[in-house]
């Protein structure tokens, strides 16, 4: 009776190891460079023959080469921050964040 | 008796098991090697239904909107496309080197398969949980730390958009002077 248990759990183990463990395959890869800039918008490619005036991705583009073409060169135009402009706050909260914490820690010596 | 026996030595095996497999350091933790189709599977599942259900109560607000767009898009050249591509890409260091593999959304669901995305409304939502939470032991960051929802909805509303844009569409979508 034991010994037949034992079989069966080192049946279950010789199994359930080796499955875990082994058959892994690796695939090759080529990788490739990627850049990151201030881009201008492209706005000369836009056909406007396709377009449909009601879908948020073509108002989008409009609005975008519209604000663009208003302020040309200008490097960022504050004015129109709005939602832009969120983008930073999260970097100066965290400053002001360890500010006032190294504040209080020091209030307190 | 037999059965409680029995029962005391599979605990026994089972703790043994993860205890040699533990500290034996057998288990290749490379992401250069991928996961066998069992742990890969096992691994999926509990990603799927981790996410499924902790998004399945938020709200989806109207992501048809121009503003939303642009405010995802410049995020998503500047934060996401390294990993996730955008059109007219189709690798990266990133998409080629992490494992898990981080999914083009640049593409339709359709065409990166593996696992489920449910309804329009459930992919969003999925989207949106991610997206502000991360995936643990992932190359995908939980963004919710630093963004607000609005921006991380502004983020759903663009990759919803994203397989159906050129390369020139993008271009402009995400420009950022
Ligand atoms: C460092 C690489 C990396 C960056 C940067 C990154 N992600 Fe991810 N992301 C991943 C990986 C890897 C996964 C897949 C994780 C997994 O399968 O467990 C993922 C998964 C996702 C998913 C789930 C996709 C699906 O269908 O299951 C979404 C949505 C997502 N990322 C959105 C974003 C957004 C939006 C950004 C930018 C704010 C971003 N990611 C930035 C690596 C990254
Ligand atoms: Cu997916």
């Amino acid at each position: 009776m034991k010994t037949s248990l034992i079989k069966t759990v080192s049946k279950i183990a010789l199994v359930l190891i080796p499955t875990i463990t082994l058959s892994m395959a690796a695939t090759a890869h080529d990788p490739k460079m990627h850049a990151k800039k201030a881009v201008k918008a492209d706005c000369s490619k836009m056909d406007h023959s396709k377009m449909d005036m009601k879908d948020p991705v073509v108002i989008a583009m409009m609005k975008k080469c519209k604000k663009q073409a208003k302020a040309p060169h200008a490097k960022m135009d504050h004015s129109k921050m709005g939602k832009m402009g969120k983008k930073m706050d999260h970097n100066k909260t965290k400053d002001i964040d360890d500010k006032s914490n190294k504040k209080e820690s020091h209030d307190h010596h | 008796m037999k059965i409680f026996k029995l029962l005391l030595l599979l605990i026994a095996l089972a703790l043994g098991t993860t205890a040699t497999v533990m500290y034996s350091g057998i288990v290749n933790v490379a992401a250069d090697e991928p996961h066998s189709d069992f742990v890969y599977w096992l691994l999926e599942e509990t990603r799927n239904n981790s996410i499924k259900k902790a998004a399945q109560h938020i709200e989806v607000p109207n992501l048809e909107d121009a503003e939303l767009l642009l405010m995802g898009g410049a995020d998503y050249e500047f934060m996401c496309s390294s990993c996730h591509l955008k059109p007219g890409q189709s690798e990266s260091d990133m998409s080629l080197g992490l494992y898990p593999a981080p999914p083009n959304l640049a593409v339709s669901n359709d065409e990166h398969k593996g696992h489920e995305h449910g309804d329009e409304n459930q992919a969003d939502r999925n989207n949106f949980w991610v997206i502000k939470h991360g995936i643990k032991a992932s190359g995908m960051p939980a963004w919710g730390k630093t963004h607000d929802d609005q921006r991380i909805w502004a983020m759903v509303a663009f990759i919803k958009r994203l397989p159906t844009l050129s390369p020139e569409q993008y271009q402009i979508l995400t420009a950022v002077e």
